[in-house]
């Protein structure tokens, strides 16, 4: 069942257009990665999802069209947007407390949540006080307090350090194992490859390819490469068709083979070709 | 009730630790308290002075409270996550309006207990205070519709509010000023405060105030919501 439907949506600010026609559907349970460079429309399409933007074309989540989504709506999502932000001067706790009472969960849900996004001991720290990766786990705390079937999140991990952001990564999956529906922006093509069960690629607001991340790369990379170390420390890059077969062998035979890899056309570089762009710049 | 409860105790705690809040509350009585203890029994001066700072405080501390908690959450960004939890914007100023009034009248009440105003005025006093706190939150809140961030809306609140807090004080000093200070609502509050009685020109100008400023505020409200 699709959760989210986007028909045709367009979005222009000014006489710019930033998002020329998107469709997609979104189906429940998976972790769908919306990947395309700075200033693609990542943020506006988001936007429109949360009836924050009104647009043109149809979107439509839990069936109910965007531009006119309430309370029974956001009952059931949760978002981590950068423009939704938390309270400073308050603590982790009382920034919590105040959205669990908006939503009747108990302090025990509150407890439950902050130990799921390892906030737990940090509970009485202010949030001015609080590191970028610290405030980015309160605002997924508080997004996925009141368990929502449906989360949005714009770049999650954007400037944290690995580490915290293989922490976000895996309560992300265990997020997707308990049911709920994750929409994820990123430009990060590692983070969309590993994580998303299907990614659309976005460009200049339109999509151009869309599917699962290995489909993606098997589908533009017939023509992949095989890298080879020498023995004499040189450098080849073979295309792997059958007639070099003969070469490697040789190599191998000789005992020249220092090291070879299949270079497989990642994310980045199926953007690349799609788009002649950069998908990080 | 629960959500407008919930938005009240993260008020109270917010501006509990939000020095410049609690000083644009607090200011004018201190102030008065002052300058009634150093001033002792010369019985003219300190109701003179007790009653400017009493104006001052209805018309100026809710207009910038008003205006700077609503333009705040907006540049954080906190207005858009209550809203995206199912808060709706009415529920959200009507719960902040209450604060600023409430927050104001609690902190002028410090005014009654001067002993300037004698106990037959105290009802009047009441009122008065009560006018200008109401219609100095719609103004503040109109502000805040119109401001995108809080220095923005400082720029706007902190002129406008010196202008209904002062020229009430003015006008004691310059006849035309106060035939000018007449049609504007701290004018009249000033004026009640002094004499300790309501007047039919007092209900007049607050009811058409009121009229003004709410119809402002839901013009702003529907046109720019609260984004
Ligand atoms: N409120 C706005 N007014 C005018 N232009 C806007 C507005 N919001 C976005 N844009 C423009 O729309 C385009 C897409 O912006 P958007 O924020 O959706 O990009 P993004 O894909 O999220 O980029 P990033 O990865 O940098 O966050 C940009 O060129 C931006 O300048
Ligand atoms: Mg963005």
């Amino acid at each position: 069942m699709a959760i989210v439907k986007l028909d045709k949506v367009t979005r222009s600010f000014g006489a710019k257009q930033v998002l020329g026609g998107v469709s997609l559907q979104i189906e429940k349970g998976e972790i769908f990665g919306l990947l395309g460079p700075s200033g693609a429309g990542k943020t506006t399409l988001v936007n429109i999802l949360t009836g924050q933007l009104s647009c043109g074309g149809t979107a439509e989540i839990f069936g109910m069209n965007c531009g006119r989504i309430g309370r029974e709506v956001y009952r059931r999502t949760g978002a981590v947007l950068d423009n939704c932000g938390l309270y400073e001067r308050l603590t982790c706790m009382d920034n919590m407390k105040l959205f669990a009472c908006i939503h009747h969960i108990s302090a025990a849900r509150i407890a439950e949540v902050l130990r799921e996004v390892g906030l737990n001991g940090s509970e009485r720290l202010r949030v001015r006080s609080l590191s970028k990766g610290m405030r980015q786990r309160l605002q997924l705390a508080r997004a996925i307090l009141h368990a929502p079937e449906l989360l949005f999140l714009d770049e999650p991990t954007s400037g944290l350090d690995p580490a915290t952001a293989e922490e976000i990564h895996a309560l992300m999956r265990r997020l997707r194992e308990n049911g709920t529906t994750l929409f994820l922006t990123t430009h990060n093509m590692d983070e969309a490859y590993r994580l998303c069960d299907r990614i659309a690629l976005l460009h200049e607001g339109q999509i151009v390819e869309e599917g699962q991340p290995a489909a993606i790369c098997r589908r533009h990379c017939s023509d992949s490469e095989l890298h080879i170390v020498t023995s004499d420390g040189e450098d080849l890059s073979l295309p792997s068709l059958p007639q070099n077969a003969e070469v490697v062998a040789a190599l191998m035979r000789e005992g020249k083979l220092r090291a070879i890899h299949s270079a497989e056309p990642d994310l980045g570089t199926v953007f690349l070709r799609l788009t002649g762009k950069e998908l990080t710049q | 009730m629960t959500t407008a409860f919930a938005l009240l105790r993260k008020q109270i705690k917010d501006s509990l630790c939000n020095f410049q809040a609690l000083m644009v509350m607090l200011i004018y009585p201190l102030v008065a308290f002052v300058m009634i203890t150093a001033l002792g029994s010369e019985d003219g001066m300190s109701g003179m002075f007790v009653t400017m700072f009493a104006t001052m405080h209805a018309s100026f501390a809710p207009l910038v409270t008003a205006s700077n908690i609503l333009s705040e959450e907006k540049e954080k960004g906190t207005l858009r996550a209550l809203i995206m939890t199912g808060v709706s914007r009415q529920q959200y100023l009507i719960s902040e309006s209450l604060f600023v009034v409430s927050v104001t009248l609690l902190t002028g009440s410090a005014f009654l207990a001067m002993d300037v105003f004698t106990r037959d005025r105290a009802a009047a006093v009441a009122a008065a205070m009560l006018c200008g706190a109401v219609l100095s939150t719609l103004a503040g809140l109109c502000v805040g519709i119109l401001s995108r961030n809080v220095s923005a809306a400082n720029g706007m609140a902190v002129p406008i509010g010196l202008v209904t807090a002062l020229l009430p004080m003015l006008a004691r000093f310059n006849e035309s000023l106060d035939r000018a200070a007449r049609y504007l609502y701290s004018g009249q509050i000033s004026r009640v405060l002094d004499s300790g009685k309501l007047s039919g020109e007092f209900a007049a100008v607050m009811a058409v105030y009121t009229v003004l400023l709410a119809a402002l505020l839901a013009i702003l409200f529907r046109k720019k919501g609260l984004e």
